[in-house]
């Protein structure tokens, strides 16, 4: 039944992309800030330590990481959530026609999961771009890694796919076993 | 009206009633007040009948059908469908025997925006391991029993009310089901489109031998029903 759910999802996001944009946008712009921050964290500890300050700045970079990260997790959530209130009345004719609930979990967990992939690697590329034209140009002091920007890709297309599935699991859920009659009464 | 053989396990008619409810209530609260939206009401329906509920806006028809149909509990009361006490089994097991037995029409049609026709009516036993091929055939030659070959791949954004409503009829008739229930179905439509659409759900009772119970306000709709059920205050009235 799940590959049913499956099929059914990506049939889903493959028409409704352009509903998907906005929210792929969001997360593109989290993906961005992270791959960026990664990129440029190797010089700048670099010249950090020359300035007898690297663990200061290795903190402040881990910090600025970790904190793009969470608005990344915040906005995969509110993409999330703006899906289900779309897909409400969906969800209450399927739950009249008597769909199970497992497969139907699935089917809306691949909306948010594909826009987090795609939105997230679409914000990485486009930073990996930047950093290598910013050090082209000669506008980041500091250097661009390859391997800091490898890493963040990584980091941020990993942690966006699986922050979209776990924000979207409990919301998904609760609204695929909500009454029928609720759901399809929602306006 | 002739169709491929149906994509789900066919269901024997039943012997008794396919409908029958018991001294059915339903209370909501509002605020602090008691709601009666249903007061103590009984009905039957037989095979290949074509009810009518009949009534003004808040007299209980849109209850009584969420409540036979199962989208709602009643507060007191139970309710037979083929033969089974639905107060007696869960909201799975409920949603099962929605699965294989009833069909909904809603006033709003309330199909899917991003999925075709032939989809729509394909969507209860999308998830099922139904043969795909077979499943397009169905849901095809039910589009073409509505009148509709010729709409299978539109969105129902480029279809109009009738057109809509009419796969919205084809989309409650993909799992066979022995009853039909329709919630104001010619509600949205003009008068000419809205006696398409009742013509086709009696030809259903009558060709197919399905069962349709159906609210309406409009007395051409009732006309064509082999029963109607007259609610008001959430009480059978008169038949």
């Amino acid at each position: 039944m799940l590959k049913y759910g499956l099929a059914y999802g990506l049939l889903s996001s493959q028409r409704r992309a352009r509903e998907m944009l906005l929210p792929a946008i969001t997360i593109a712009t989290g993906a961005f800030l992270v791959v960026i921050v990664f990129a440029m964290s190797a010089g700048i500890k670099k010249q950090a330590a020359g300035l007898g300050h690297a663990d200061e700045i290795g903190h402040a970079i881990v910090l600025i990481a970790v904190t793009v990260l969470l608005v990344g997790v915040v906005e995969a959530a509110v993409a999330t959530t703006r899906t289900i209130a779309h897909r409400t009345r969906e969800l209450g004719v399927l739950g009249a026609t008597g769909v199970r609930s497992r497969p139907v979990l699935v089917a809306l967990l691949v909306e948010p999961v594909v826009t987090a992939f795609f939105g997230a690697l679409g914000g990485a590329v486009v930073a990996a771009v930047a950093g290598v034209v910013l050090s082209a140009v000669g506008a980041a002091k500091s250097g661009v890694s390859a391997s800091g920007t490898t890493t963040g890709i990584v980091i941020a297309v990993a942690v966006s796919v699986v922050a979209a599935a776990v924000t979207s699991v409990v919301p998904i859920w609760r609204a695929v076993n909500r009454p029928p009659i609720k759901s399809l009464s929602a306006s | 009206m002739t169709v491929t053989e149906p994509a789900s396990e066919s269901v024997a008619p039943p012997a008794g009633p396919v409908v029958k409810v018991t001294d059915a209530w339903k209370l909501h609260k509002l605020g602090d007040e008691i709601v009666r939206a249903l007061v103590n009401v009984n009905l039957e329906v037989r095979t290949g009948e074509f009810v009518c509920l009949m009534g003004p806006s808040g007299s209980g028809k849109s209850t009584l059908l969420n409540i036979i149909g199962g989208l709602d509990r009643p507060t007191k009361g139970t309710v037979e469908i083929t033969g089974r006490d639905t107060s007696k089994i869960t909201e799975s097991q409920f949603a099962a025997l929605r699965h294989d037995t009833i069909g909904f029409i809603f006033q709003s049609y309330n199909l899917i925006p991003f999925l075709s026709a032939v989809e729509n009516v394909e969507l209860p036993l999308m998830f099922e391991p139904y043969d795909r091929k077979a499943l397009r055939q169905r849901a095809t030659d039910l589009l073409n029993l509505v009148g509709l070959s010729h709409r299978l791949d539109h969105q129902p954004a480029k279809m109009s009310g009738g057109e809509q409503q009419r796969t919205a009829i084809a989309r409650s008739l993909i799992s066979n089901p022995t009853l039909i229930l329709a919630d104001e179905p010619t509600a949205n439509l003009d008068h000419r489109t809205g006696e398409v659409v009742v013509q086709t759900l009696r030809d259903l009772c009558s060709e197919l031998g399905v069962t349709v119970v159906a609210s309406t306000h409009d007395p051409a709709v009732a006309e064509q029903a082999s029963r109607v059920v007259r609610m008001k205050d959430g009480q059978i009235q008169a038949e």
